[in-house]
């Protein structure tokens, strides 16, 4: 399959030695990487092997002992707090699909725009904002759940789930979108249609990092991936040269 | 794993419909031959009085999924400042002496009752003080990210200590005999059939409009938080949402609610004493809401008023059978009915709201 060249755009994430210990246990010893805005950037690696870790770092759920977290080269994401840097566009979906099961899908959606991030008081007050509705009503159409628009997220199918909690983000319009596993648990229809669904996310103001264990799906929609491995980046290519990869075989294949 | 959200108009309606009701038969019937004698009054007051308390756990814990075992010290806290005031006016106006200050040979009272002879000031601590409490205890738990079980144990622990503190006779609350022996209430004596009902209608009239303004309240962009802050606090946060703010309200809010129930249960029970700081009350008070079910405002009232119109039932009689009861509405509760009384409306199709009643929120 023909892959679209590294896209070269301005760096949208940036790890500079990044070092991430709970207790005694390194997870992640020294990490540096980069991801381009307009790209889609692969982390893969076998269980345990820091991808997650690395999310709580990116987003503030976990300290890291040492490195800097630079978003769009300017915006340094460990001075911030969680909250503050999901406003400064950086977008999480979790492991596990975490949507607001008691809420309807609308309003779960609704409730992640932020018209007013300087203020919850303020966003509540224009909570029946045009804005809102419509904005809510385009990502419905986006993530495929127009016609489930009113039933609770606690009724839908967890393929769906995730569907809503990646449409949650795109409420947000974050400069880095960040998916965990987005196709876990999920059947081949639905995989397909989470692999267009982030195609079709790709924009040139917009940086997006998956993380899978499904390697088909990431060569699909990864221009690049880095392999990690106890912490470490043992790979960074194309997915194809990753497959030929001595040492990523061995980490996957060799133990 | 979650059902719908839990929205029940119609069975609000009914509920805000009934205490209306109660409210308007309680000065229509109230001492009149054959109808409402002032001693049923009296109990349906407390009762509306535990409603409303119930209403107040119901906002913090049904809601914004916080579960505190600790309600019953704003409770008291009102019922305590009620108290003094009532024991104030009763010595400024009327001229008795406390018992409390007999005992201890006190001819004065200590200095932080100044004032509490005035009704406005005494309402006026009896929101803020327990506001203020609420405030610093929520802020320093929420900021250190204390939650769940070990959020509800913090609350449990600082009421036993309230209660030991109240203990001590030489605190200036009454020690452990507590206050009791008072004379008036506005001027009016306390224990005249019309004051009696007149209560017991105050109690049931600030039941209906708490009820109400929750109802209100949780059917707001507010409401629709708070429920996010219950089903994925982590969640919301990463969606740029400080939560501590909203938390910090609603916890506050509902101390202040406890508050005023507690500011009306005492003049009409007639007496209080650190007893009603001990762990019981305040668990007693998450039965209610349990058994009623979480998150449905007419749920608390109903589970209160059906527990506590039992335990009076029983306290004729059988007053040694109650832990017993309570233990086993807990395990009925737990075992069979997670939703509480909701669960006996769709048994057919039934999805928990809630996990196990205690159970940690997930992320990751
Ligand atoms: N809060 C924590 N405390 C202690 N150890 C942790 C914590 N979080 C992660 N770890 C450890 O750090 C290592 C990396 O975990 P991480 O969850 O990042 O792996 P992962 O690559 O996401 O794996 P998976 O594919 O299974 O999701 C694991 O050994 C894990 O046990
Ligand atoms: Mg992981």
């Amino acid at each position: 399959m023909d892959k679209v060249e590294v896209p070269s755009g301005d760096q949208a994430l940036r790890v500079d030695g990044l070092r991430v210990a709970f207790g005694d246990f390194v997870a992640i010893p020294n990490l540096s990487f980069l991801v381009n805005f307009g790209e889609v950037h692969g982390v893969i690696g076998p269980n345990g092997a820091g991808k997650t870790t690395l999310l709580d770092a990116i987003t503030g759920k976990t300290r890291p002992a040492e490195g800097r977290i630079l978003l769009n080269r300017t915006t340094d994401l460990l001075a911030l707090d969680e909250p503050e840097r999901a406003l400064a566009g950086v977008g999480r979906k979790f492991q596990k699909p975490s949507v607001f099961e008691a809420l309807s899908v609308r309003e779960n959606l609704e409730l992640a725009l932020r018209l007013r991030p300087r203020s919850i008081l303020g966003e509540l007050r224009n909570w029946s904002d045009p804005r809102r509705k419509a904005r809510a009503d385009e990502v419905l159409d986006e993530i495929g759940l127009a016609a489930r628009a009113e039933t609770p997220a606690g009724a839908l199918a967890h393929g769906q789930k995730q569907w809503l909690e990646i449409g949650m983000l795109l409420m947000q319009r974050p400069k880095l979108l960040m998916l965990d596993e987005p196709v876990a648990g999920m059947t081949a229809t639905e995989t397909a249609h989470t692999a267009e669904l982030i195609r079709r996310l790709r924009a040139p103001e917009r940086a997006i990092l998956v993380i899978e264990h499904d390697m088909d799906f990431v060569e699909e929609i990864a221009d690049r991936v880095t392999v990690l491995h106890g912490g470490d980046p043992i790979f960074e290519g194309r997915m194809a040269d990753a497959r030929a990869d001595a040492r990523v075989r061995e980490v996957y294949l060799g133990r | 794993m979650s059902d719908a959200r839990v929205h029940h108009p119609g069975l609000f309606r009914a509920t805000a419909g009934a205490i209306a009701a109660v409210a308007v038969a309680l000065p229509l019937l109230g001492g009149v031959m054959g109808g409402i004698s002032p001693y049923f009054a009296n109990i349906i007051g407390q009762i509306a009085t535990f409603a409303l308390l119930a209403v107040a756990l119901d906002l913090i814990w049904g809601y914004a999924g916080i579960l505190s075992l600790g309600h019953g010290l704003f409770f008291a806290t009102g019922g305590y400042l009620i108290a003094m005031h009532l024991l104030k006016a009763g010595f400024e106006f009327g001229g008795i002496t406390p018992d409390f200050m007999v005992f201890m040979g006190w001819s004065e009272f200590p200095g932080f009752w100044a004032g509490l002879e005035h009704f406005p000031y005494a309402l006026a601590l009896i929101v803020l003080l327990p506001g203020a409490l609420a405030l610093v205890y929520g802020f320093v738990s929420f900021r250190s990210r204390v939650s769940g079980v070990y959020f509800a144990i913090i609350t449990q622990a600082l009421t036993y200590i309230a209660m030991l503190l109240m203990f001590r006779n030489d605190t200036g609350f009454g020690g452990n005999n507590g206050m009791t022996g008072f004379s008036e209430v506005l001027g009016q004596p306390i224990g005249a059939p019309s004051v009696v009902i007149g209560l017991a209608t105050v109690s049931v009239l600030l039941l209906l409009a708490g009820f109400l303004f929750a109802g209100w309240l949780t059917s707001t962009s507010f409401g629709r938080l708070l429920i996010a802050i219950r089903d994925d606090e982590a969640r919301l946060r990463f969606l740029g949402y400080e939560t501590l703010w909203p938390k910090l309200a609603i916890w506050s809010l509902s101390a202040v609610l406890a508050a005023l129930a507690g500011a009306l249960y005492v003049p009409q029970v007639g007496i209080i004493n650190p007893r009603l700081l001990s762990p019981d009350l305040s668990i007693e008070i998450a039965v209610w809401v349990a058994l009623g079910g979480r998150g449905a405002l007419s749920g608390a009232v109903i589970g209160a008023a059906i527990i506590s119109a039992l335990k009076f039932w029983l306290s004729g009689f059988a007053p040694d059978l109650w832990p017993f009861i309570l233990a086993g509405v807990v395990l009925v509760v737990v075992v069979v009915l997670p939703n509480g009384l909701l669960d006996l409306r769709g048994l057919l199709h039934r999805r928990p709201a809630f996990g196990n009643i205690l159970s940690e929120k997930r992320n990751g």
